[in-house]
């Protein structure tokens, strides 16, 4: 109920108080009120959203443009068209299609994979839990198993904590980008395996690739980066620095030069990140890889990573270390968070092959005697060229001269193999995607080795017909 | 973005300023800053204007333009890592509603400030430098750049 009278008393007093408002003031107000008229009026747009091309710029793009067919062609001999079928367990010998072959084949080191006792406690965990878990670890997909399995893994590598992944190849893919994010740095081998390279790629970090084992490249990377990061210290104080490499190199067999390694993290203050799934339960005296091969503190790698496909003959990978570190990727590593539990038959039958890796740590040398063995028996195959370490258990034979194409190399490899299968022995060669690598290795075949053990008695089969390409190999097995 | 519902947002911090109630609280904390400051003794009242503004400034700079990234861990690998607040708000969008809000809510503090502060010079000067810090940032045309690389990392 105001009266005309107090309307004026109010416009009074606004009056005289703007009045001794100077010039100045009353000016920077109108503008910021006609700011805020603005404001509210004006439309929302994206900024740099437009780059308008010319119509050259157009032309251009629709003639560089080739199209590619959807699916593309692929030749009825395609080598992933036509797949040997195995039938039984592939263990020292293998049944391909029907016929009986001696494996040189899977990477089934430790003859794990058809071991009563390992069997026996998947049995007795299949019997419990049921075969999945239908569950990610967050979700009610964590089973008294895998905390165990979890604990074994860490007591085994004599670290502070261990995390289970339920597929190998996610284990290095997920961990890599679990840490290094937009802007990092990462220093990798360029005979870095695939799952290593699919990692880089998640991370979005800069990628810096020095030669196979080249710690004079990798020095020079480092102190370039060295140089870099006293130009802007700032920057440098926000960027995460790892090196990636691998214990032995799945693509060349070859085992990392770790000591040095290590001298050049701490002089130049990076972390180093290791995927030991070729040497995990191999390397060692006590089956625990890399580290205890070259008499490496564990605790100077940041991360291990490893699949137990191979030496453990489960399924599924584990990363290793600190606590503080390994901690990270139960919220952060995209295969432990978003994808089922492993099956709990699996974790059962991986903590089986742990105890017998620790009740038993003379397999670890018969492996590496019989690798050192069957390097040493295939050598001097004409025409044919080995490559890794003597100690390795798997190695590659790759061509001594090319034979002009890749195609053609492959083809002739393929032959290889197909006449050792009709010799009975099972041999592979080594497959990549050929577009997704970003070095691709030259063609090979892998040739695993395996303790014999595990079964008993050390096998002794009857001696297979001879294939002159690999007669060694055959009186080597028979041996 | 509503709190305490699932939401498929990769960057929270986008959509956080478009939540619901997050206007009224920003408004109700600036009010209850004044009042606390007027309830200090021996405080006059164009102090406290020139205070609420001052304080109410330094806090949005801090929040809004200086603090870079996210809280929280992103499945974008850290786009965000070298953004601000203000950078990330409606995925750089401009002149959306709540860019225009947060431009505008400083002005009218200052506009009160002024008023109340009786156009003292000395008040002016204080109110208005601290007025354009928080505003000039807010231009479009400020949006990722850094003066002099500062802040930059």
């Amino acid at each position: 109920s105001t009266t005309p009278d107090d309307e004026t008393v109010c416009v009074y007093v606004v009056i005289t108080l703007y009045f001794p408002a100077p010039a100045y003031h009353l000016i920077l107000e109108g503008i910021l009120i006609l700011w805020i008229i603005r404001l509210l009026f004006s439309k929302t747009y994206k900024l740099h959203e437009t780059y308008k091309l010319t119509e050259k710029e157009k032309e251009d793009l629709i003639e560089e443009w080739q199209p590619e067919p959807l699916v593309p062609l692929a030749s009825k001999d395609c080598l992933s068209l036509n797949y040997d079928v195995v039938t039984g367990p592939p263990s020292h010998k293998i049944i391909i299609n029907g016929k009986e072959c001696i494996n040189f084949a899977s990477f089934n080191f430790l003859g794990l994979l058809d071991n009563e006792r390992v069997k026996e406690k998947a049995l007795a965990s299949l019997k419990k839990y049921g075969v999945g878990t239908c569950g990610p670890r967050g979700f009610y997909g964590t089973f008294d198993v895998h905390l165990e399995l979890e604990s074994r893994l860490a007591k085994f590598m004599k670290t502070e904590e261990a995390i289970i992944y339920s597929y190998g190849f996610a284990t290095i893919a997920s961990a890599i980008p679990a840490y290094s994010k937009r802007g990092d740095i990462i220093f990798v081998d360029e005979a870095a395996c695939f799952s290593i390279q699919k990692g880089l790629q998640a991370s979005r970090s800069f990628i810096k690739y020095f030669k196979h084992n080249d710690m004079e490249d990798l020095e020079r990377l480092l102190k370039e980066q060295e140089l870099e990061d006293q130009k802007n210290p700032r920057k440098a104080r926000v960027t995460r620095k790892f090196i990636v490499v691998e214990g032995l190199y799945m693509n060349t067999a070859d085992i990392c030069p770790l000591p040095e390694l290590v001298k050049l993290k701490y002089k130049y203050k990076v972390r180093i990140f290791l995927e030991e799934s070729l040497s995990f339960g191999v390397l060692g005296e006590y089956g625990r890889g890399v580290t205890e091969h070259f008499g490496v503190d564990i605790d100077d790698i940041d991360l291990i990573s490893a699949n137990m496909e191979n030496a453990i003959a489960s399924i599924g990978g584990f990363c290793c270390g600190r606590s503080f570190v390994i901690d990270h990727q139960r919220l952060s590593g995209q295969g432990y968070c978003f994808s089922a539990s492993l099956p709990p038959m699996l974790a059962a039958a991986a903590i089986e092959a742990l105890n017998i890796m620790e009740e038993d740590p003379d397999i670890f040398a018969i492996l590496r005697k019989k690798s050192e063995h069957i390097h040493k028996a295939l050598q001097g195959i004409s025409g044919l060229k080995l490559v890794g370490e003597p100690f390795a258990p798997a190695r590659h034979l790759q061509l001594e001269r090319s034979t002009g194409s890749r195609e053609s190399d492959m083809q002739l490899l393929r032959s290889i193999v197909d006449q050792c299968l009709e010799g009975h022995v099972a041999l592979t060669l080594a497959r990549y995607l050929d577009r997704e690598e970003r070095i691709l290795p030259p063609p090979s075949e892998a040739i695993p080795a395996h303790t014999g053990r595990g079964r008993g008695t050390p096998w002794t089969g009857r001696p297979p017909i001879a294939v002159p390409t690999f007669q060694q190999t055959l009186t080597l097995q028979t041996i | 973005m509503n709190v305490g519902v699932a939401h498929s947002e990769v960057n929270p911090n986008t959509r956080v300023m478009n939540s619901r109630g997050i206007w009224l609280t920003y408004l109700l904390l600036t009010v209850v800053l004044h009042v606390i400051l007027l309830s200090i003794p021996f405080f006059t009242v164009p102090l406290v204007w020139t205070l609420t503004n001052v304080i109410h400034n330094l806090v949005m700079y801090l929040f809004l333009h200086t603090v870079k990234g996210t809280p929280f861990e992103t499945p974008d690998q850290g786009k965000a890592r070298l953004l601000t607040h203000w950078e990330q708000m409606d995925y750089g969008v401009q002149f959306t509603s709540s860019r225009k809000f947060l431009t505008i809510s400083p002005i009218v503090l200052y506009i009160l400030a002024s008023f109340y502060t009786k156009y003292d010079p000395t008040h002016f000067l204080i109110n208005t430098s601290s007025l354009l810090s928080v505003l000039l940032p807010k231009l479009p045309q400020f949006h990722g750049v850094r003066i002099f690389g500062i802040n930059k990392y």
